[in-house]
């Protein structure tokens, strides 16, 4: 992946056990955070966000379907992440997809909470149009523009931006008589209904170099991680989901300290988000 | 399944959910539906040696949920592979079309499939065969519920089977948040319930663990208790794991 001699990789090693690493910053601090709205006019909602040299765009886009049967009083939603070989040669193929469905999956853990609803970022009941018969479904679809480490953070960071920027159109719905099959639906283009992304949580990936973990690895330090925990954190300060990457194991009483780290940086995170997100929105109704 | 059947409601079984279940979960005491203790897990029946042509085998039934894993290899990497100077692991994990309730698509699991990886790879020595593969495949006979936790300690059950050198044997237990209540080892009617779940997977005598996941909103007090029972329940199957396999290996001494 990262090719890097033996010195390299021990100045990275020491310099993050003497709490400064390669670029001068510490060990949880994030490389500076960049928020853009508003980058696609044809989706409902997108943003574009630079943690460093790590680029991603993410884009909402709603439809209306039908919600499941199991779930009549709730919508729908999908996270896609793209790794397109345009960001580094390994992502051609199969390297990518991997790595793409790994994302994914991450996101839908982190993101999306339980199977009963608790703890998702998203509110999917207030994406219900008909119970039983139509739902919005939002399809959050991501792409990685470059890659330098921390992929997952900057992709749950945009999108949550993404969100923010997301207004979904205004319903109106003609009742026919009952027991209709398919009631008409009028689609408003000029009313939108802003999303509320408050529940939405940051994702803090703490990634273990030696003894010590770190936020916001670069790729450099990234090719020297002996295990990664990713964690989910919203705005209440809970738990709202975890994932693990890279082969060792870790103890248990590491992974609980991880935890408490993490919600930790997390207040940063979350306070540093919010007011990129609000200048990226006043700029661009400025525009 | 033809119309006709849904008349005969004694021999028609529909998906596991039960709307009318739902509010008892709600409650402080409940009774699980197969009547267990919230921390008490299902009975486990444990075999290694289920496939004759596979390297080592494993089949397990944890109540309803049962798994088959079979390991080939080591074998010889493809040619199209680069040298690479530790071995590799190939996991693989699929559902028969009739292990859920509704019929399937009986094919590969991608997200299970990782997760085994990740699980596996922490405590396999792949130093110790070099520019081989091997593979690991496990089959869902029948999906009744914590199918990932179960999948995972009978594939490392059949790597040991295989004479496959590891740190140690891989255990792997899931807990469900309910309510207030936390439930080990759910089955699939509470798993589709559950507010939010812990998966843990560790190397009992090493007490490390190599995969976890965990979905749902937890306060830090609860993740502590969660883990502390997954640890507990982990250790357990580990015991039980090594005394089949001692079982296993005193009878084809005999």
């Amino acid at each position: 992946m990262v090719g890097l001699s033996i010195g390299e990789k021990h100045f990275i090693q020491g310099g993050i056990a003497q709490d400064i690493r390669t670029d001068g910053r510490k060990r949880l601090t994030y490389r500076p955070i960049s928020v853009e709205t508003g980058v696609i006019p044809q989706a409902n909602g997108s943003a574009r966000v630079r943690m460093g040299a790590t680029d991603v765009i993410a884009s909402v886009k709603a439809e209306l379907g039908k919600p499941t049967p199991l779930q009549p009083d709730k919508g729908k939603v999908a996270i896609y992440v793209d790794c397109s070989p345009v960001a580094a040669p390994m992502f051609e193929r199969r390297g990518g997809e991997e790595l793409a469905t790994e994302l994914s999956v991450a996101l839908q853990k982190c993101l999306l909470g339980g199977k009963s609803g608790a703890g998702a970022g998203i509110d999917l009941s207030s994406l219900m149009v008909i119970e039983g018969k139509i739902c919005w479904d939002l399809y959050i679809d991501c792409l990685v523009i470059s890659s330098d480490g921390n992929l997952l953070d900057t992709l749950g960071a945009a999108i949550k931006a993404a969100l923010s920027n997301t207004g979904v159109p205004k319903v109106h719905v003609a009742m026919g008589p009952s027991g209709d099959e398919q009631p008409e639906v009028d689609i408003s283009d000029e009313e939108f209904l802003q999303f509320d992304t408050t529940g939405v949580p940051v994702i803090v990936t703490l990634t273990k170099i030696g003894r010590h973990y770190i936020v916001d690895a670069t790729s450099e330090e990234e090719s020297q991680m002996s295990s990664a925990v990713s964690i989910s954190v919203n705005r209440h300060g809970h738990i709202c989901g975890l994932t693990k990457r890279g082969g060792s194991g870790l103890d248990p009483s590491v992974i609980l300290d991880m935890v408490s780290v993490a919600k930790h940086v997390s207040e940063q995170l979350i306070n540093k988000l919010d007011s990129e997100i609000a200048a990226a929105e006043a700029y661009e109704v400025e525009s | 399944m033809s119309g006709k059947t849904a008349t005969a409601p004694t021999t028609y079984s529909p998906s596991p959910t039960q709307k009318k279940r739902q509010p008892i979960f709600k409650d402080v005491d409940w009774i699980r539906p197969d009547g267990r203790g919230f921390h008490q897990c299902r009975p486990a029946f444990l075999r290694t040696g289920a496939v004759n042509a596979a390297a080592g085998s494993a089949y397990a039934e944890f109540g309803n949920t049962k798994v088959i894993v079979s390991v080939f290899g080591p074998r010889e990497s493809k040619k199209a592979m680069m040298y690479s100077d530790i071995g590799r692991l190939n996991c693989n994990v699929s559902y028969t079309t009739f292990a859920t309730p509704v019929r399937g698509q009986g094919s590969d699991h991608k997200e299970f499939s990782s997760m085994l990886h990740k699980a596996l790879e922490g405590a396999i020595i792949l130093e110790s065969f070099p520019k081989t593969t091997v593979d690991v495949f496990a089959l869902v006979l029948e999906s009744g519920g914590s199918d990932l936790p179960v999948v995972i300690s009978c594939a490392s059950l059949a790597l040991a089977d295989a004479g496959i050198m590891m740190y140690d044997l891989v255990t792997s237990v899931s807990v469900s948040c309910l309510g207030a209540n936390l439930v080990i080892d759910p089955i699939s009617e509470e798993e589709s319930y559950q507010d939010g779940s812990l998966l843990i997977t560790c190397m009992p005598s090493r007490n490390e663990v190599t995969q976890l996941t965990l979905t749902g909103e937890w306060s830090t007090p609860k993740i502590h208790e969660a883990v502390e029972l997954c640890l507990d329940a982990c250790s357990k199957l580990g015991d039980v794991m090594r005394s089949c396999l001692k079982e296993a290996a005193s009878a084809s001494q005999e």
